[in-house]
Formats: C-alpha cells, structure tokens, sequence
C-alpha cells in the first residue's frame, strides 16, 4: 500500500472544473456585485467564481435575498457586475461592450424565460415569438414566420398561435415564453424561477422541456427554489449571502444548512491522492473528516495475514472518517485511493467538524444511520473473514 | 406637517418633469385667455379713450375751395358745436438727394394754438410749425426717412421744388383711422400754402355736433343738413364721413379681429384643459397602488380625494405664477403693436382686473374640473384593484368567465393575421407601434383631439390667407389700371390719351369720373354715404364680382350697380329695385342693376356708366381723372411709369394732383390683412405647440407605463435603436392619425374662420380658396413634432437599465 502524502491546496470556495475553455459556456471570475441605495451600499455578490460547461443543466438555489436573481442577471447581461468579467461562450460580455451592443448579443446567443413569462400583451404568441429573431436579424423576413410556429409546436401551442397571451393559460404562457426564448436557437437557456407561477402540472412539463433541451445539447442554467426541481437537474449550485456554497460540501452532507454549508466551504482543504495510496491507515486516529469531489475511494479490510477485502467503495459526493470522528477510537479499516484514478478530497479538521455538527442535529442524526450502516457492513464483512479463517485453519488441521 | 400632506408635496415636487408639463399645459391656456382678454380690455378702453381724448372730428366734409365765411355758415348751423377748416393736399416729397418720392396729404392749419378738433399730440421737436415749416405725423417716419431739423424737398403743382425743415413729429389719432388706404400726413400752417403753390383756401371742414356724439345717425343728419346747405350756397361737397365721439373708427373691426383671436384663445383652454385632464388620468394611474396602500392604513374616500384636488390646485397656482404676469405683460405688448400699426395711444402698462381675474379663474377652475373625473375615480377604486392593477391595462372584458378581447383589440390581430395569411407580414416592432397606439383609447382620443385641432386650424389660417389674398386679388379686379392719374381741374379726354402715348411703356388711358351722394331710406334720413366712380362703360379696366344682376351698360340712366355694402341697409335689395339717392343736393330715384362684392370703406361703393355720369356733372368728354395702361403691369414699372407719367404730364403744365401705381393701394391691403393672419398664425401656432405637448405628454406617460415591456425587449435583443424606433414610430403613427383627421376638419374649419374673418373685415363673406401650402407644412410639422416628442421619451426607455424595469426579485 502506498502512503505517499497528499497534494494539498487550499480549497476554493466554489469547485471549478478544471476543463478545457472550449468546452466552458459561462465562465465567471471574481464577480462582485454592489448597490447603492439610501439606507448606504450592500454587497450582493461577494466575489463568485463559477464555470458551467456546455450541455449542462444546472440549478442556482439559495434563499429570497442570496442573490441567485443578481447571479443569474450577471449571466444574462441584464444587470452589471461591479468588479470581475463574465464570458459567455467566447465574449466577455461587460468589457467595452456597452448597453445596447450587449442587447444585440443577448438576442442571438442566449434565451430567457422568466418567472411571470413576460410576453409582450399587444403581440400574439406566434409575433411574441417572431420578435427575437427581428431584433437579431436572424433568419429570412418571411422565414420567420415558418420558424416561429416550429418553436410554438415544439412546445406544444401551435393552436394557439394566434392568440393573445391574455387569452392563454400561466401554463401556456410559459411555454410560448419559452419558445421565444428558443427563436433564435441560442446555445445558453437562462430560466429564472420559470414555474414559480404554476401548478405542478405545468411545472413538470416545463421542466421535462428543459431536461429533453439539456439532452439536445443546450446549457441551461435554471435558479430555482423547489428541492423538487433540482433534483432533475445535473447539477445543483447554492448560494447563500453572496457567496456559493462549494458544490461538494452541498452534495455530501445535504442536510447542512446553508450557513453551515458556507462555513465549511471556507474551511475545506483540498487533497489529491493518486491511485491506491492510503488516505486513513487502518489503526490510526482520524483528525479529519474526507468528503469526496473526484475519483473513488476504497474501504479495505485487511486481515492478519494481510490480505486485504474491500467492502466499500466510495464514489464523489460520498464521505469518510466521520465514525471515528464522531465514535472516537482509531481507524477501523484502511481507506485509500481506488485504482484506477487519482482521487480529489476535501477535508475539514476534526474540531471544526465537530462543532458544526454539534450544531445540526439533523446532520449529526444523518451521519449517525450512515456510520451504524458502514458499522454494520464491517461487522458482516469482519465475520465473513472469519469464517473463512476457520475453514481454513479446519481444513490445514 | 402630516404625511398625507408630506405626500401631496413630495408628488408635487418628485417627478419634475410631469410636474412641469401639468403646469405648463395649464399656463398655455392661462397665458392665451390672459394676453387675448386683457388687450381686448385695453384695447377696448384705451382705443376709444385716446381717440376721443383728442376730440375727434364727427363730421369730415370734403368740398371744393372754401373760404371763412363758408366755414362760419357751417359753423352757425343747427346742432353744431365746432367747425374748423383746413386745406389738404396730396403732395410728392422726398429727402433731398435722393430719388424715392413719396406722396403725403398736406394738412393746413389757419391756428395750431386754437386747434380743437383733432387735436395733435407732440412726440418730437416743436409743436407749431412757422412759415415754411412743416410738422410730420409719426406714421410718415415709416415712408420717408426725415428727421427733425432736416430738410424735406416737396413738389409743387407744377413740378418745381421746394424746400421745408422738418420741426416737429406729432401725432393724430384721426390720421387715417380708419382708412388703411390713406397717405401719411404731413402739417403746416396756412401761412405757408401760398409757398407750396397752393390757394389759401380751405376744402375740408371738420364738425363736431354739440349732442349725440356718439350716435351716428344723428350725426349722419346733421352732416346731410350741412351738405345740403352748402349746395344750396353753391359749394359743392365731395366726400363726407362721419365718426363718434367714443368709437375710433375701426373699432368694429379691431373688435372683430379681437373676437377671432378670442374665440381662439378660449379653444387654447380647451385644448390644454383636454391635456390636462390626459396628464391628470395618467397621473392618477400611477399612484393607483398609493391609493391602494392609503386606503389599506385607513385612508377614506373623501381624504384622498381632497389630497389630489389639493395637489391640482398646486398644478394651478404654480401656473398662475408664471403665466399671469407673462399674460399681462403679453396683452399690454400686443395691445402695443395694434395701437401702433392703427396710431393710437395706450394709457400706460397696467393690469387689467378682469382678464386677471379670468385668468386666476382659468388657472384654478380648468384644471379642477379636468381633474375631477380621473380623482373621483381614483379614489373610488378598491383597495383591491389598485394593488393588483397592471399600469398599461389592456381592455380585457369577463363574459360568462371566460375573458374576452375588446372588439378593436381582436380586430387588429384579425387584420395582422389575415395579411399574413396573405403573405403580408408587418414587422413585429411596428406592430408593437400599432397596437401601442391604440391600447390607451381615452387618452388617444384626447391626444388625437388637441394635435388634430391644432393642425386644422393651422391649415385653415393657410386656407384664410389664401382666402383673403384671394379676395383682394378679386378686388384688384376693380383696379385693374396699372397707374391712375388724378388732377386737380378736368382735361379732355383725347388730349390726355393722346398725351399719355408721348411716355415710354404706355399703351392707353381711359377717363373716369366720380359722384357721391348719400343713400336715403324710405323717411329720406340719410343711412350711409354712397360714391359713385363712373369708367366707361364698356372700360376693360374693371372686372366685376356680380353676385346678381348685371353690369352696366353706356345707355343706363339713373342705373348703377352697387357692392354688398348696401345689403347692410336694404338686406333683401335685389336687381330691378330702386334706391333713394339724394345726389349734388337733389333726391333721386335709382335702379339697381347688379349687386358685386367689394371691400367697402367710406360709405357703399356703387358703379354707373361714364356715359351718362359725365353728362351729369357737364363734364362730357373730360375727366379729371384717368387710368392708365401700360406695356408690363409689375408693381416696379407701374412706379416706375407712374413717377414719368407725373413728371411728363407736369412739364407739360398740367395740374398733377397725383400719379400712382394702380397695385399701391391692393398692397396696402394686403399688408394690413398679412398683420391678422399672423395673429392668426400665432394663435394657430399656440394651439399646434398644445398639441405638440399633448403628444409628448402622451408618449412620456405610455413609455413610463410601458418600462417593463421596453425592459423585456431589451432582454430579448432589442439595442437602443430598435428601441427608440418603436417609441418613436408610435409618435409618428399618432400624428399620421392626426394629420388625416386635421385634412377633414380643416374644411369647416376654413369655412368658418374664413366667414367670421371676412364678415369683420368685408363686411361680406367670401369665396374660399384651398391651398397645398397649409396642408404641406403641417404635415412636415407634424411628422417632425410627433419625432421630436417622442425622442425624450424614447431616449429615456432606450437608457433605462433591464434590472430596475423588470425588478421581480
């Protein structure tokens, strides 16, 4: 078994995946946001750093005044940031582009859907949906018209084209806003608590819309508050006060609150281990507790005549060492580096853990099932061991 | 201060920019009503009182040369107070060394210290000319470039000069008034007639009548007594007029002209009233979700109510204080310009306590009363509707639960639909500019009404000048002579048409005479002057506008035709009838044998043939005045020719009395009717820049309660341009609208400004003429405000920022 030292760097708040800039549709660095207003200036956005790749379909949650509108304005070029640069595909969208250039590039390259539809009043969903592809100039004048009912059946309306979205339901509201928001066939859907306003039927077709769009391969980047909804989408971003919640820390112990979360975001460090190097050796006391971002980690049980059983295998949102942390004693098992590639933690100090876990029952009730089920595995596993030890010793007797 | 008060000051004082089209539309109407009603009360008072200041001749009477003992029969007569004789004279003078002369009457006084009868007020230098001195009226300064202490050439009856310094300036209310045609004056004493080559005798009277000055027809008596009396005597009278005391001539008129820009002034106040109430409503439309919130904490029905009637009344008396002074200033400035164009004094800048009082009226009331709809409906609505209420509402109606489009809503995407259908697809940007136009019905028609207001009468003021040059050019029909030529004694006619012919450039002259009479009634009391000019018969140089009848003929005797005029007197007068005439002292029976139009001055004009008028007056074959014809007819060779004509015919030793060019006096008309259709064209003007505001207001107010539409058109692509593009093509679609609808309403319009216009100048309606020209310009207008109205607001969508118009979070 290998043991060679880790590779530590200091943690990111936010995860970043170390991608290729070619397959990045939105790329943003150190964005900070700021308001001024009569009560003095507050920070929206305290420097968020986020990288979402193409096809992804991605959830912004985070509570009413974290700044996951602000994040997502950022995105669409709507609002501005105060400091930091944006680049959507391959356009810096803010450096010497001014309002109304960043309009022209909305247009063509992106889709909005919002919450309460924004369809125009005056225009029929058939000319709601037209509109875009006048403003960007795309396609012939009397393509158009052609393309747009395209969009309107894609979504299920074409019945309706004519019709005024007064005359629609919230439902089919959406749906023409979100064939609009498709008129231009833009790579990047951007949906702003799009079923927010809708009975759950109507949600979930919206929401298989943009999962069957994910699959098509456009990136859609969608802020939501429905735990119902980010479990469909591949990837869940918090964001609470300004900051984002590191990704990992959010996946593995889910059951943290936010304020916990950004806690243990800014407290994280980050290790690497290559293939079969030992993380925790069997017998040894525990002084962190490993959350998994990358790679998988293998629990071995090693007997006597070392010979070695894995009875676990861990995967990326998955953790280890909290049995000893929690329970105390040493290591009952060696946990190392799977094999075949190398292996990304997080780490949080055992006191620091603890103190946050003290402070979240439903956390620490969580992690104890987990570790009486991780008990129970290494019982069976101990007691099979031991049978085949007998058996042996029986049979060589 | 309580916070319901805090409020209506702060909406007062927040948004500057509405609050400033409220008060400005206000002002507009104040400031009209204010600047037409106080110089209609100055002008009214101050006319009348400077002219009668000045003791006004009632009676004028023209005749041949008279001397004092005449004077002392007329001044001996029955019913008269005061009778002074002067000498005038049309004389040509000019500023030595240079070429222009000019033709001014020459007024001889025997006394100017015992003066009594239109007075000369002093303006500059002395106030008595000497021998060989001579005074201007101010008027002359505008003809003649002379100055006190410089000299002034004059031409004698026989060409030859003679030098006269010019003493003093003066100014005389009775010069000219009304007689837009007359010659500036000129005064000297009768000391120096004698000099100037003229007889010391007089050959006007002025009369004043000890009672019933101010009533005409008294007055119109004793002038008929005196005349009689004096052709009794063997002194023949010419020309009489008569005037009031308190009434300045053209009273009348000016009066009129004041009513039309009155009339006018108040549509200003109903324009702007429709404007306000359109920025009013929008006003209460925006604080919908306020007077939600304040009923929500308590807030009573009438409490809200006496917050926004208070916060209209603010609207007012800050459009008070800019308005009531700038009204006064402006009636007493354009009561100025009317009292110098008609030489008249003003009794110094005052405020006139009634058109104030109209003014603080108009400026509270209008206001309060296009107010009170949208408040009381504002603050009848439910806490409930105004806090769910979308701003730019669409009319959606409920039938039977289900939602409805209006029948125009569903038109539009009916017709939208039906040319696409056709392959004929209106880009979506302007059908947003279409339907935007009409989502605010109300407020379109509001708009639609002050801007197509202003247009028509913008168009008719065109219409009415053409109208009125028009006219006068009918009327130059009647001076169809390119130079007459007066003198002061009869020649025969071959000889001066065989003279004429000696000038270069004249083809012909004809001789005309003239007779005037008065027109009796059936008890023989005199009704007006009536003057008879009497061109052959056949004579080319005159082209009627016979509205029934004919035109006479060389064997009519005791025939003439006469103008509308004497309709004024005999309304169902027709062809065939018979007129009472009392001619050179003698009672007459005439017939009318047509009836034309022409713009009457002094007394009813009437035609009848040289051919027995000569007769008449034992003048056959002899005129003692002549209208000349020559090779062009512009109005610089008629000068041109008119200037040979008097030198050749002087040389020759006649007596010129004057030659002038025939277009001279239709120019003076025309540029007396050019100052009423500018006043016009200002009042026009004023209730265009009503409109102008009315659709900028309206376009500020449907930009501002369309900021989250703009804000999702910028979030789907829309750059500034399109932006811009859209707003201000909903302006144009809106002047478009307005313009059309201004084409139909300016033909009543025309007609009827044109009717009340002639009828207070002519005395007659008359015929209208359309021109391109009004309809040319407002259309560039229109386009070009409908632009400009709408680029503020469209700039300020094109700026607003996504984030605050589409704030959801």
């Amino acid at each position: 078994m290998n043991t060679q030292p880790a590779s530590r760097k200091r943690k990111s708040v936010s995860d970043r995946h170390a991608m290729t800039s070619a397959e990045a549709m939105i790329d943003m660095h150190g964005i900070v946001k700021r308001f001024k207003n009569a009560a003095g200036e507050f920070t929206v956005l305290k420097g968020v750093d986020l990288t979402i790749n193409r096809g992804e379909f991605v959830s912004i949650v985070g509570k009413s005044g974290s700044g996951k509108s602000t994040l997502l304005n950022m995105i669409t070029g709507i609002d501005h940031p105060t400091e930091g640069r944006v680049v959507i595909g391959s356009t810096d969208i803010y450096t010497n582009v001014t309002e109304s250039q960043r309009s022209k590039w909305r247009g063509r390259n992106l889709g909005i859907v919002f919450q309460f539809f924004q369809l125009l009043p005056m225009l029929t969903l058939l000319e709601n949906v037209m509109l875009p592809m006048d403003y960007a100039e795309m396609y012939d004048f009397d393509e158009r018209p052609a393309r747009a009912l395209e969009m309107l059946k894609l979504v299920g309306l074409e019945a309706f084209a004519h019709k005024l979205p007064v005359l629609v339901s919230t439902g089919q509201q959406q749906l023409a806003a979100i064939a609009r928001a498709l008129a231009c066939d833009p790579p990047l859907l951007v949906a702003d608590e799009p079923t927010g306003n809708l009975d759950t039927k109507s949600a979930d077709i919206i929401i298989n819309l943009f999962e069957e769009l994910a699959r098509r391969g456009k990136t859609v980047v969608m802020v939501t508050h429905d735990p119902s909804l980010t479990s469909r989408t591949t990837r869940n971003i918090i964001i609470a006060d300004g900051e984002l919640i590191n990704e990992t820390v959010a996946k593995t112990l889910p059951w943290l609150r936010h304020r916990h979360m950004m806690e243990f975001s800014k407290l994280v460090e980050e290790r690497t281990y290559q293939p079969n190097i030992t993380i925790i050796p069997h017998n040894e006391h525990v002084e962190y507790f490993f959350m998994i971002r990358k790679g998988e980690v293998e629990v071995v049980l090693q007997d006597k005549k070392q010979n070695e059983t894995v009875i676990s295998r861990l995967n990326p949102g998955e953790f280890f060492g909290e049995m000893e942390l929690l329970r105390g004693g040493k290591s009952i098992a060696n946990v190392r580096a799977g094999s075949l590639a190398p292996v990304e933690v997080l780490t949080i100090k055992r006191e620091d853990f603890k103190r946050v876990i003290d402070q979240s029952p439903i956390t620490a009730e969580a992690i104890g099932k987990i570790v009486q089920e991780r008990i129970e595995i290494h019982r069976a596993a101990d007691s099979r061991k031991t049978k085949r030890t007998s058996k042996t010793v029986k049979t060589e007797s | 201060m309580k916070p319901r008060w805090r409020k209506v000051l702060h909406d007062l004082i927040d948004n500057k920019g509405r609050t400033l089209l409220v008060v400005f539309s206000i002002a507009v109407g104040v400031f009209s009503i204010g600047v037409i009603a106080g110089a209609y009360q100055i002008i009214s008072h101050d006319m009348s009182a400077s002219y009668s200041a000045n003791i006004p001749a009632n009676i004028e009477l023209r005749m041949a040369n008279f001397n004092d003992d005449v004077l002392t029969s007329i001044h001996n007569q029955h019913g008269v107070s005061d009778a002074e004789g002067r000498r005038v004279v049309n004389m040509r003078v000019r500023v030595p060394g240079t070429e222009k002369w000019t033709t001014l009457d020459i007024v001889a006084f025997e006394s100017f210290p015992k003066n009594a009868i239109n007075l000369l007020t002093p303006v500059e230098g002395a106030t008595v000319p000497k021998k060989r001195e001579v005074m201007l009226e101010q008027d002359a300064l505008k003809h003649v470039d002379a100055h006190v202490g410089e000299p002034l050439e004059f031409q004698l009856p026989d060409g030859s000069t003679k030098m006269l310094p010019v003493v003093g300036i003066v100014q005389d209310t009775a010069a000219g008034a009304g007689d837009f045609l007359a010659s500036p004056f000129g005064y000297i004493s009768t000391d120096t007639l004698e000099y100037l080559g003229q007889p010391k005798l007089y050959n006007r009277a002025y009369v004043t009548v000890k009672e019933g000055g101010d009533d005409i027809f008294h007055i119109r008596e004793i002038g008929a007594q005196l005349k009689d009396k004096l052709e009794k005597n063997g002194t023949s009278v010419l020309r009489s007029r008569f005037f009031e005391t308190h009434k300045h001539p053209l009273a009348d008129t000016v009066n009129a002209v004041l009513g039309i820009l009155m009339a006018l002034g108040i549509l200003i106040v109903f324009l702007s009233s429709s404007l306000i109430a359109n920025t009013l409503s929008a006003l209460l439309n925006q604080h919908l979700r306020h007077i939600g919130v304040i009923k929500l904490v308590g807030g009573q029905r009438a409490q809200i109510f006496r917050m926004y009637i208070t916060l209209i009344l603010a609207f007012g008396v800050l459009a008070l204080m800019i308005a009531v002074p700038f009204g006064g200033i402006g009636a007493y400035q354009l009561a100025l310009y009317m009292a110098n164009k008609l030489n008249f004094g003003l009794l110094g800048y005052r405020i006139m306590p009634l058109p104030f009082f109209i003014q603080i009226a108009v400026g509270l009331l209008v206001p309060l009363i296009a107010g009170l709809a949208p408040v009381l409906n504002g603050s009848r609505i439910t806490v409930l509707s105004a806090l769910s209420g979308d701003l730019a509402e669409d009319e959606i109606k409920f039938e039977g639960g289900e939602k409805r489009l209006s029948w125009f809503d569903w038109m539009q995407v009916k017709v939208t639909s039906l040319l696409a259908a056709r392959g004929i697809h209106i880009p979506r940007p302007f059908v947003i500019s279409l339907r935007n136009t009409f989502r605010r019905k109300s407020r379109l028609a509001l708009t639609l009404f002050t801007l197509t207001m202003g247009g028509a009468i913008f168009i008719s003021v065109f219409n009415v000048r053409v109208t009125l040059h028009d006219y006068i050019g009918q009327i130059g029909k009647y001076f169809r002579a390119d130079v007459t030529l007066d003198f002061d004694k009869p020649y025969r006619l071959d000889e001066v048409q065989r003279a004429v012919t000696n000038v270069n450039g004249v083809v012909k002259a004809e001789g005309w005479q003239f007779i005037s009479g008065e027109l009796l009634d059936e008890h023989d009391v005199v009704l007006e002057n009536i003057n008879v000019l009497s061109p052959p018969a056949k004579s080319t140089l005159i082209q009627p506008i016979l509205v029934s009848g004919r035109w006479m003929q060389a064997d009519d005797v005791r025939k003439l035709a006469v103008s509308e005029g004497a309709l004024k007197y005999y309304p169902n007068l027709k062809a065939d009838d018979n007129l009472t005439l009392k001619i050179n002292g003698r009672k007459e029976i005439w017939q009318v044998i047509g009836i034309f139009k022409f713009v009457d001055r002094e007394g009813v004009l009437a035609y009848a043939p040289y051919e027995y008028i000569s007769h008449m007056n034992d003048l056959a074959n002899q005129s003692s005045s002549f209208r000349v014809v020559t090779e062009q007819h512009d109005r610089a060779y008629q000068d041109a020719k008119a200037e040979e004509l008097d030198k050749y015919f002087r040389d020759q030793g006649y007596k010129v009395r004057i030659a002038q060019a025939g277009s001279a006096s239709l120019d003076t008309a025309v540029e007396s009717l050019d100052i009423l259709v500018v006043f016009l064209l200002i009042m026009a003007i004023l209730t265009a820049v009503v409109g102008s505001m009315g659709l900028t207001g309206t376009m500020g107010m449907n930009v501002l309660e369309r900021t989250r539409e703009i804000g999702i058109m910028r979030a789907i692509g829309a750059d500034d341009r399109a932006v811009m593009r859209t707003v201000i093509a909903e302006g144009i679609v809106i002047g478009s609208i307005s313009f059309a609808l201004a084409i139909i309403l300016s033909i009543p319009f025309t007609y009827g400004l044109s009717y009340i216009v002639s009828v207070a100048v002519f005395q007659t309606p008359i015929a209208v003429v359309f021109t391109y020209l009004g309809y040319a310009i407002w259309l560039a207008l229109v386009l070009v405000l409908s632009t400009i109205a709408s680029i503020l607001p469209a700039r300020n969508a094109a700026r607003l920022t996504i984030r605050e118009v589409l704030a959801y979070e």
